[in-house]
């Protein structure tokens, strides 16, 4: 019945889309063009990303109109505007780096640049050599979300402080983002596979409300104060930094009513998974149907809260149950939160292209057997990169602090996330283990991966944290 | 009897060596790793936090179990060396298979592993020397060394490249290995500590994490401390010029700043903070004299410092307060912290041998600053500053880098390189007398990569033969083994 509602919805043709898109990319192209040309020097690094950006985006457009409508043709362009892309962000980094002498490690800045080419390169090189046409529609997204949150936090990011001027940190952060995009591969191809493998799409609801449930669980659990207020962490414009009360103690301000918010797209996020749960108890696919229905509703919640926090943290001074008077907060302040609420609107997102175009995401995807093989590839990639990753990070604690294991959280959960991924490798090496089973694991994979990334920082109790 | 111990005894070297007990080993290191994250640790978590954190019973039982100290508990480190142990056994129980996979290729295919053999193919020919040369050619252009093998009365070729890397896999446990036995070391004979100076002290106690002190073989002398800033005033840079002091002379000087420390003989000093000691480097004081004739003189006095402010009066130093207070009369020390700072200081007139107490502040019912021979003002008061160093003696270390190195190599041959062998065989069919060339192949690692390689490999030996001019039967060199 889903199907059928989607098929109506169909409302421009192939060719209008591209054309669109195309003038739109040409347009920005243009005007960055006027821009630049006041300015003088054409082909300098901030306009080569801004190029990169537009060109990104234009792929990202396609992609996702590939996802309404699921015409082909979408995704042979878009794979023409990230080779685009790619040649813009290179040439940005290749400037970048001629000018200062050093690979682009040395600030977030550069740091997310380089995740955002590595997220488009991978992309086109799955594309073009392993057949997976369609991986763009999951890695273009994140590029761009990468992109704009690299604008949007740009300003705001301090100097560093002298622990955090080591070479080796950045090499060390450099490699978690190469590993984490393999990682993050891996966990797309996997999940292609179970689609190939014929998993039944209402599995990947329950799967995806799970993932938002446990989202704005975290963010209710952790940031929800008495009066329906959410806490976010105060920040001083000034210093661009986080307010201390103490040592190591941040200010928290209450922005109220936002609680209640959050409080509200929790219990619409749960509802398709209830649903599903009742099919299953029930043994009545109707109400599959109407976990469907819901998912909407929980797309609908879910960007009401993105855009109420967006709205509410970026400007206004709250009062703080910490210290008396009104203090500023930003979005930089909370970047983990911003990340969720995006994250979880991608997810939900991907689950609707996933009930709308499963037929021709089927026949666009390499067998099963092929995507089973290229994970175990790009897992084969991503296990020496977090090797070294850890390495790094080791080294870089050992100049800086004499010690190059402490069992620091953040150190622990990186050392239990390799050997989760050894784990996989084991599996299938030596004991033979393949399709099903492997995808899970390479699932399970990234899911600690996204634990130590974000669920240390911003769940585990007490310590010191820093990105 | 003794056949049941042996019977036990190989049936727990079955069991270490098995893969599924490694498997369950980590799986119990990975949970209890992630137990150690969850519940507070000792001593990184201090004592108040921790009872604010859990109930006293709760907290008892945690620390008697042993989960607020996870990491250096015996139990979870005897895990990790079970987890190596079987690490070991398996490496043991497998290595003699293939190390005869490595040591003794496997040069001619019988009949039987020719049949099994995948992949394979059989090519026609019209002699069995025009084959071998045509498959000779096809593997020294694709960059392989073939050679003849002698099989009763013919030849065959095997060619191969990259046998390492059957051993990869034992490189990338050995190094595993190794960086336990690094770690280990460095929790035996490892130790770390601190080690504040002032600037200008010497020092060679270092105060060891657990409480103990370590007096060292040479001694660091601290010339210099600083600190720069960014524009909004927060730290930039700490750094360090140090010496260190050996048999009363500057062996070595370095400066050193956060992420560039000082390394001598096995000893690693880090700069890790910078601040005020609480004790007063000079107090700074112009004097006047009171009568009001005379000139401003600017004074530096230390603590204890006794300055003459002419043949008749001198001034004195005498207590410094970080943080003061004032009851019945009586300056008190409130806290060593810096709060409300006082200087006391004493003028002496020689003639009248009269003492005047002056304070800065102006303490009431304390101080005499306005009958003092002299007008003191108090201009700045500079604190001392201590330079705050982490030190540490780390011998294991190079065990884990040596360790991470090899473990990357190790890497690099499991999945990168490789095990490739081609073999070609003539056949003769004893019933028709034709003659073929069975051509098989095998690849240890992407053998699905591989399929496509073997298929031009054939192709590339069904072209060479094509180029070789066919010879007669009765040209046909007969070869006989053994000469």
């Amino acid at each position: 019945m889903a199907r059928a509602k989607a098929e109506q919805q169909q409302p421009t043709t192939g060719m209008t889309l591209i054309v669109l898109v195309g003038l739109a990319i040409a347009f920005l192209l243009f005007m960055a063009f006027l821009n630049v040309v006041k300015s003088g020097n054409i082909l300098n690094e901030t306009n080569l990303l801004f190029a990169a950006l537009i060109f990104y985006a234009g792929a990202g457009a396609l992609y996702l109109g590939f996802g309404v409508t699921g015409t082909e043709s979408y995704v042979k362009f878009a794979s023409v505007s990230t080779t685009l892309g790619v040649i813009a962000n290179t040439a940005a980094i290749a400037h970048r780096w001629y000018e200062s002498g050093h690979p682009p490690f040395s600030s977030v800045y550069e740091m997310l640049l380089s995740f955002v080419w590595t997220l488009a390169m991978l992309t086109l090189v799955v594309e073009k050599k392993y057949g997976v046409k369609v991986i763009g529609t999951v890695t273009m997204p994140v590029a761009i979300v990468g992109v704009v949150l690299m604008q949007l936090l740009r300003t705001e990011v301090h100097p560093l402080v002298p622990a955090l001027q080591s070479t080796w940190l950045h090499v060390h952060v450099t490699l978690a983002m190469l590993a984490y995009a393999a990682c993050a591969l891996s966990f797309a191809l996997a999940s292609m596979f179970l689609i190939q493998d014929k998993m039944k799409s209402e599995t990947f609801l329950a799967v995806t409300s799970v993932c938002t449930l446990a989202i704005y669980a975290s963010i209710v659990a952790t940031r929800f104060e008495k009066w329906g207020g959410l806490s976010l962490v105060g920040w001083n414009p000034e210093q661009k930094s986080e307010i201390f009360i103490s040592k190591g103690v941040r200010l928290f301000v209450t922005i109220p009513d936002l609680g209640w918010l959050m409080v509200l797209a929790l219990l619409v996020v749960a509802a398709p998974l209830v649903c599903y749960g009742l099919a299953r108890w029930k043994k009545d696919d109707s109400y599959v149907t109407l976990a469907n229905r819901a998912v909407f509703l929980s797309i609908l919640l879910q960007v009401m809260a993105l855009i109420m926090f967006l709205v509410r943290a970026r400007d206004g001074r709250y009062a703080s149950l910490d210290a008396d008077g009104l203090f500023p907060t930003s979005l930089a302040a909370s970047p983990f939160i911003l990340s969720g609420l995006v994250g979880g609107v991608f997810i939900s997102l991907l689950y609707l292209l996933l009930l709308w175009r499963r037929p021709d995401l089927e026949r666009l995807l390499p067998s099963s057997d092929n995507l089973d093989r290229i994970t175990y590839k790009t897992i084969s990639l991503a296990f020496p990169l977090l090797t070294l990753m850890i390495a790094s990070g080791a080294y870089w604690a050992n100049q800086t602090w004499g010690s190059y294991w402490s069992w620091d959280p953040k150190e622990t959960w990186a050392a239990i996330t390799w050997l989760v991924y050894a784990g996989y490798l084991h599996m299938r090496i030596t004991r033979g283990w393949r399709g099903r089973r492997a995808a899970y694991f390479a699932i399970l994979g990234f899911v600690v991966v996204m634990f130590t990334f974000f669920g240390v920082t911003y769940l585990l109790p007490g310590l010191h944290s820093y990105a | 009897m003794a056949g049941d111990l042996r019977k036990i005894a190989h049936k727990l070297w079955r069991t270490m060596a098995s893969i599924q007990t490694g498997v369950v080993l980590l799986i119990l290191v990975v949970i209890l790793a992630a137990v150690g994250t969850i519940v507070l640790q000792r001593p990184v978590t201090e004592p108040d936090e921790m009872q604010a954190a859990y109930s006293a019973p709760a907290l008892r039982i945690l620390d008697k179990v042993g989960l607020t100290d996870v990491f250096h508990s015996w139990w979870f480190l005897g895990l990790v060396l079970l987890v190596s142990f079987s690490i070991v056994a398996a490496s043991i129980d497998r290595f003699p298979n293939s190390w005869r996979y490595f040591a003794r290729p496997y040069k001619y295919p019988d009949e039987g592993f020719r049949r099994a053999s995948h992949p394979q193919k059989s090519l026609t020919v019209t002699d069995e020397e025009a084959g071998l040369v045509a498959a000779e050619r096809a593997l020294h252009s694709l960059g392989y060394k073939p050679e003849r093998v002698v099989h009763e009365d013919t030849f065959s070729i095997f060619a191969e490249r990259s046998r390492i890397s059957e051993l990869a896999v034992y490189i990338v446990h050995a190094s595993l290995l190794l960086i336990f036995f690094g770690t280990v070391v460095d929790g035996l004979w490892g130790w770390r500590g601190t080690l504040n100076l002032d600037e200008g002290q010497t020092s060679n106690i270092v105060e060891v994490r657990d409480g103990s002190t370590r007096t060292l073989p040479f001694a660091i002398r601290c010339d210099a401390a600083g600190q720069e800033n960014y524009k909004d005033g927060t730290p930039k840079k700490w750094w360090s010029k140090l010496a260190v002091v050996k048999g009363g002379r500057d062996v070595q000087k370095k400066e050193i700043v956060v992420n560039d420390p000082l390394f001598y003989s096995g000893v690693r000093f880090y700069q890790s903070s910078y601040g005020p000691n609480g004790k007063v480097d000079k107090l700074l004081v112009t004097a006047i004299p009171s009568s009001g004739s005379g000139t401003k003189q600017e004074l530096g006095l230390a603590v204890n410092d006794t300055v003459s402010l002419d043949a008749n009066t001198t001034v004195r130093f005498a207590e410094f307060f970080s943080d003061f207070a004032v009851q019945d009369g009586h300056v008190y020390r409130k806290s060593n912290e810096m709060g409300n700072p006082a200087a006391h200081l004493v003028v002496t007139s020689k003639a009248s041998g009269k003492d005047f107490d002056v304070w800065f502040p102006e303490i009431e019912g304390v101080a005499e600053n306005s009958k003092a021979p002299y007008l003191l003002e108090a201009t700045d008061l500079k604190m001392g500053y201590f330079t705050g160093l982490q030190v540490s003696h780390e011998p294991g270390q190079w065990g884990v880098w040596a360790g991470v190195v090899l473990m990357v190599i190790g890497l690099a041959f499991v999945f990168y390189v490789v095990h490739v062998r081609f073999w070609v065989v003539p056949v003769c069919d004893p019933k028709t007398g034709k003659h073929s060339l069975w051509i098989g192949g095998s690849a240890n690692r992407n053998r699905d990569a591989f399929e496509e390689r073997f298929n031009d490999f054939v192709e590339l030996v069904g072209k060479e033969l094509k180029t070789i001019p066919k010879t007669s039967p009765s040209e046909k060199v007969v070869v006989v083994a053994g000469d």
